[in-house]
């Protein structure tokens, strides 16, 4: 499976997800209000690396801002992680930053897998 | 409405409106209105604290700031959450319902901020309604410029002139304002809005100004003008497939007569466009059924007529072939098959010209439909093993006429025995059938509220066959209420939870008069005849023109070589999987030629040690008890076969299919079964019995027995309406096979009107059973191995033997009586004598032999010119005849003897061989040894008795095949064909004719003819 890796803008995060190295991450700022259109490619690998996935696979989430479009896709990415066996995800905050702990504190109460918030 | 969904709700208005500005008072007014709606006091409390909570109204009302704050993804993501648990319990009616309550809750103070919207889209993106849906949805509750209403969803009735946007629809109607309406196709489901100074109702209830009412089954809306606006008429305007279907159902039954003559309808006039669900209710005997049937078509009217589109369906049945449907109350499936199966060969027998695929496809489409494709690869089994359910039977029963997708639809109380919950699933079927097109009636008993009102409109139908309403179903409360000037006349259905009681109805309309002490008497309030008058003041029956086009079709009927197979198919699956039928069928034959064999094999040999076929004194009743067999397994397989078709047949009578192909399917069937059945009998009959070399020869004609008696079975099974009826004939047709088998009694010895000593009687020969008798015993007695190589020599023997020895004999002294008698005046002596003279030219003119010494022409004798000289001659000619057979005796019998000498010497043990093949009894049978006479006088004609199995036929005339029984041959059109092959070709004729009868149904007829002649007789 090939990896998908696009670089973030200032209105769109970094993504990297690799299959063969177990990297699953979206980190930097998600603003975008056409969060539809710049999730799909992330929607559509996530459909694909669920047919076959890896016996383990950790999401890390590292936003430093997210919008509500982009709420949206994250709960999406959720949605189809909680259909893979071993899935697992951690949601990065920056110290201090309570907006973004409190949206991984909503997400969490929507997921049926170990989901954590970890400060960085 | 669940706990859980409440509570979900209740966050979701919260979140909603505490977005951009908070929640305002009219807001909160109407979620409280909303709980009002939905809980009682108690729980009202505790929701509207929940409410407060989550919205933060309480320190709203303390602190302003907070609640400008920037709108919170957090919100977004709990939205979200809300959504995700709702979709888990919500259908998407609920869901689409749940959205719409979202908007009109912000629509209460026009409060639609963007940060506002946004949730209330994600909302509607977790629900899964399209973005188009959304829009229409969004606007329609926004929106009060109706020049924005622009989509094909929206209907205005207002009392313009005009529409205000190119794409809405528009209604005229006398109303103050306007009023909306929203259909949302994916859920098909329509809601109302009213904006206006006026107060319309929506079934009985004021509609208020800016709300937004569901729209259900049956609503009607009037405004204080009095104008109504029914639900079907509204719809129907969204409906594309209505307005373009072609369509007009005009009955005018003035009478119908039962055949008994008392009136089963009268002065009944329906007339109908496509899409509409017409329910038709009566008391029982009311003649609810009798109209369903007279309008399908199945009775014709005996005064009046039905017009599809202008074609009087009974004399222009070909215009429309297969426009309609019709499902009975009873059972249609095939029990043995699945439901997949059932569906499959009905749809295989409608869309000829249809791919596997499409067909396939069609099936599967018409089963999710109607929910039964999880169901689809089970059996359907019988009443008494029930393997799908009973609604799931009708909802199959429904789809076999579906799938087919006739205009115009007919069903007999498609609801009988069905839980509340499996009716509402049968009418929503058909609810939705007749909102694509369809025109459907529907008998219905004691219908629940909710079915009731689904119903476009509603005939009513009192005792005698009188119509008493037609019209929308709960204006017919109040029309009764108000005939019987009963109070309340203006409500139809109840004011708080908007029932209907159809049951008032039939109280009001049957209603007794009361005497002195309170007790209901027998006499009715108003008489049938009363309605009958009042509905014709009342009601007069809308009329819808005539369409001048051909009715919608989509039939189209496979070749019969098609149909013969497909219903060939279609039987043989059926049997198949019936492993009962399958299993006693193919074990019935084997077994009884065990039993049989076994038990007439007995220490036959001389010395009674072992046994020995050539002196099995049995085979000749062995052979009668075969051919019983053959007919007796032909008959009962087959005996059933049309009367368990029957209700299939009348359903498919509607497809015009052909019933020759049915016949003939349902022949192949039988036939092979019978072909199996008398081969598994031959060859173990014969293995035991140890008869060689006949197996093909007592196949063919016992599966000749048993395929006539296969169509002697479909004949008596097309003819008599009930299983037991027929294996009560059975009898009757088998014991005559029996008694005029020529084996069980002589034919000589039958009743004086039937017995013929010469001939095989004719009623004899109408017997299936002689002539496989005959065949059986001919074959094995001539073509056996043995017998084989001496028969010509034996018949020429025979035939010698029987000329010098009894012959002559009896010529002598009929010559003698002449001589005797010459010149006698006497009448009768006369008579005696001419005959004498008749049996010697007969018997000596066609002679091969012919005398060389004396000079009598024999042929030109006659009475007068015989004298003593020429008896002398004739004497003579006799003498000569008797010592030439003589003669030709020895010699047969000489060469005979060379034969078997020969056969011996060259190896053969011909004594084996002639135990091995040959029978005793059956040869004394053949050649009738147990005979007193030899030779009689049978009506004027010498006649030989014995040995009739090495006779020739001597024919009358070119027609005459009749011989005596047993005889090697029979003649015809003068070609001699073997016995053997002239019977099985007989058989097979009765066979033919027999499939005539069944083709025309002549049994049938007669029989129905009989009983109408009996009941003009009482």
């Amino acid at each position: 499976m090939n990896r998908l890796y696009i670089s973030g803008t200032d209105q769109t995060p970094t993504v990297d997800l690799d299959k063969q190295n177990n990297i699953f991450s979206l980190e930097g700022r998600s603003l975008t209000d056409d969060a539809d259109t710049f999730y799909r490619p992330v929607i559509e690998w996530m459909n694909l690396y669920l047919a076959n996935p890896n016996p383990a696979t950790c999401f890390t989430f590292k936003f430093d801002y997210i919008n509500t479009p982009s709420s949206k896709m994250v709960f999406d990415i959720l949605t189809l992680l909680g259909q893979i066996k071993g899935a697992s995800a951690i949601w990065y905050f920056r110290e201090g930053e309570e907006g973004i702990r409190e949206i991984g504190e909503e997400f969490s109460e929507l997921v049926q897998f170990p989901f954590k918030e970890r400060p960085y | 409405m669940s706990e859980e969904i409440l509570r979900a709700l209740t966050q979701l208005f919260a979140i909603i409106t505490k977005q951009d500005g908070g929640v305002t008072e009219n807001e909160r007014r109407f979620v409280l209105n909303f709980f009002q709606q939905e809980l009682d006091q108690d729980s009202i409390k505790e929701h509207i604290e929940l409410y407060d909570k989550f919205s933060g109204y309480k320190e709203q009302q303390g602190n302003v700031q907070t609640v400008l704050k920037a709108p919170s993804v957090r919100d977004s993501i709990q939205t979200l959450g809300i959504c995700k648990k709702i979709n888990k319990t919500l259908t998407q009616k609920q869901k689409v319902i749940v959205l719409i309550k979202l908007l009109e809750l912000l629509g209460s103070d026009n409060n639609f901020t963007r940060q506002r919207m946004e949730i209330i889209n994600t909302v509607s993106t977790v629900f899964n309604i399209s973005a188009n849906e959304y829009k229409v949805i969004e606007t329609f509750v926004v929106t009060t410029e109706m020049s924005e209403l622009n989509f094909k969803d929206i209907l205005v009735v207002n009392s313009r002139e005009e529409r205000s946007a190119p794409l809405q629809k528009h209604q005229r109607a006398d109303i103050d304002g306007n009023l909306f309406f929203l259909r949302v196709p994916s859920v098909d489901l329509y809601f109302a809005q009213y904006l206006g100074e006026g107060s319309p109702t929506l079934n009985s209830f004021v509609m208020q100004h800016n709300r937004i009412y569901l729209f259900s089954h049956g609503s009607t809306i009037k405004t204080p003008a009095g104008t109504a606006l029914y639900y079907s008429d509204l719809i129907a305007d969204f409906n594309e497939e209505i307005k373009t279907t072609k369509l007009s159902f005009n009955a005018k039954i003035q009478e119908y007569k039962f055949r008994n003559g008392a009136v089963g309808l009268r002065d009944v006039n329906i007339s109908e466009g496509p899409g509409k669900l017409i329910g038709i209710m009566g008391a029982s005997g009311a003649g609810k059924t009798t109209l369903l049937n007279v309008l399908a078509g199945l009775e014709p009217p005996s005064k009046g007529e039905i017009l599809i589109n202008g074609y009087n369906i009974h004399s222009r049945s070909d215009k429309v072939q297969g426009v309609i449907g019709y499902v009975s109350q009873d059972d249609l499936l095939i029990e043995e098959l699945t439901v997949y199966q059932n569906l499959y060969y009905n749809a295989k027998l409608c869309f000829a010209s249809s791919t596997e695929d499409e067909i396939h496809k069609r099936v599967l489409s018409v089963l999710s439909n109607l929910g039964l494709d999880q169901r689809k690869d089970l059996k359907v089994g019988g009443v008494l093993n029930k393997l799908i359910s009973g609604g799931q039977r009708k909802r199959l029963n429904i789809a076999l006429e579906l799938i087919r997708e006739p205009a115009v639809l007919f069903l007999d109380e498609p609801t009988s025995g069905l839980s509340s919950r499996d009716s509402e699933n049968v009418v929503d079927l058909l609810k939705e059938l007749s909102l694509k097109g369809k025109l459907i009636f529907v008998v219905i008993h004691q219908p629940s509220s909710d079915i009731y009102k689904m119903f476009d409109k509603m005939i009513i139908m009192d005792t005698g066959g009188f119509p008493t309403y037609y019209g929308t179903p709960v204006e017919a409360v109040s029309y009764f209420k108000r005939a019987t000037h009963q109070v309340d006349s203006n409500r139809g259905q109840c004011e708080t939870c908007g029932n209907v009681n159809p049951e008032q109805i039939f109280n009001i309309i049957e209603a007794k008069v009361v005497d002195e002490y309170g007790q209901p008497t027998g006499k009715r309030k108003v008489t049938p005849m009363q309605w009958f008058e009042m509905y014709k003041e009342k009601f007069n029956p809308p009329t819808q023109p005539d369409e001048k086009e051909d009715p919608p079709q989509s039939l189209s009927i496979p070749s019969k070589l098609k149909q013969t197979i497909i219903f060939t198919t279609r039987d043989l699956l059926s049997k198949i999987s019936n492993q009962q039928y399958l299993l006693i069928n193919l074990l019935e034959a084997p077994l009884l030629a065990l039993l049989l064999s076994f038990i007439i094999k007995y220490q036959s040999a001389p010395g009674g040690k072992d046994y020995m076929f050539r002196f099995n004194e049995n085979l000749p009743a062995y052979l009668l008890m075969s051919i019983i067999v053959a007919l007796f397994m032909g008959l009962t397989v087959s005996a059933e076969e049309i009367i368990r078709d029957r209700k299939i047949l009348k359903r498919e009578s509607f497809l015009n299919l052909s019933w020759n192909s049915y016949l003939l399917s349902k022949l192949t069937i039988l036939f092979m079964l019978s072909a199996v059945q008398t081969l598994l009998f031959v060859i173990i009959g014969n293995l035991v019995l140890e008869i060689h070399g006949m197996t093909f020869a007592f196949w063919l004609i016992l599966f000749s027995t048993s395929c006539l008696a296969n169509v002697i079975g479909l004949n008596i099974s097309s003819a008599f309406n009930s299983a037991v009826t027929v294996y009560v004939l059975i009898p009757l047709l088998l014991i005559p096979q029996m008694v005029l088998s020529g084996v069980l009694f002589s034919f000589d010895k039958l009743h004086e009107t039937i017995s013929n000593k010469e001939k095989v009687p004719i009623i004899a020969d109408l017997m299936a059973s002689r002539w496989a008798y005959e065949a059986m015993a001919v074959y094995q007695f001539k073509e056996n191995a043995y017998e084989d190589a001496f028969y010509e020599y034996e018949k020429s023997a025979s035939n010698a033997d029987y000329k010098s020895a009894f012959l002559s004999d009896r010529l002598k002294r009929k010559n003698q009586f002449l001589i005797e008698n010459i010149g006698v005046t006497d009448d009768s002596l006369r008579y005696a004598m001419s005959i004498g003279l008749a049996q010697i030219k007969k018997s000596l003119v066609n002679d091969s032999f012919k005398s060389k010494t004396t000079t009598v022409d024999i042929s030109t004798l006659t009475l007068d010119t015989f004298d003593e000289e020429k008896g002398k001659e004739v004497a003579s000619y006799i003498e000569e005849f008797r010592k030439f057979y003589q003669e030709e005796y020895n010699k047969q019998v000489g060469l005979m003897e060379k034969k078997m000498a020969f056969i011996e010497n060259s190896g053969f043990n011909l004594n084996k061989e002639k135990n091995e093949q040959f029978n005793e009894s059956l040869a004394d049978l053949v050649k009738n040894v147990n005979t007193k006479e030899r030779i009689t006088e049978y009506r004027g004609r010498l006649v030989q008795l014995i040995d009739p199995i090495f006779q020739d036929p001597s024919p009358n005339h070119l027609m005459d095949y009749r011989t005596g029984f047993f005889f090697p041959a029979k003649s015809v059109l003068g070609m001699t064909i073997s016995t053997y092959l002239f019977n099985t070709i007989v058989i097979w004729i009765m066979s033919f004719l027999l499939y005539l009868m069944l083709y025309y149904e002549l049994i049938r007829k007669l029989v129905k003819a009989a009983s109408r002649l009996n009941f003009l007789a009482s």
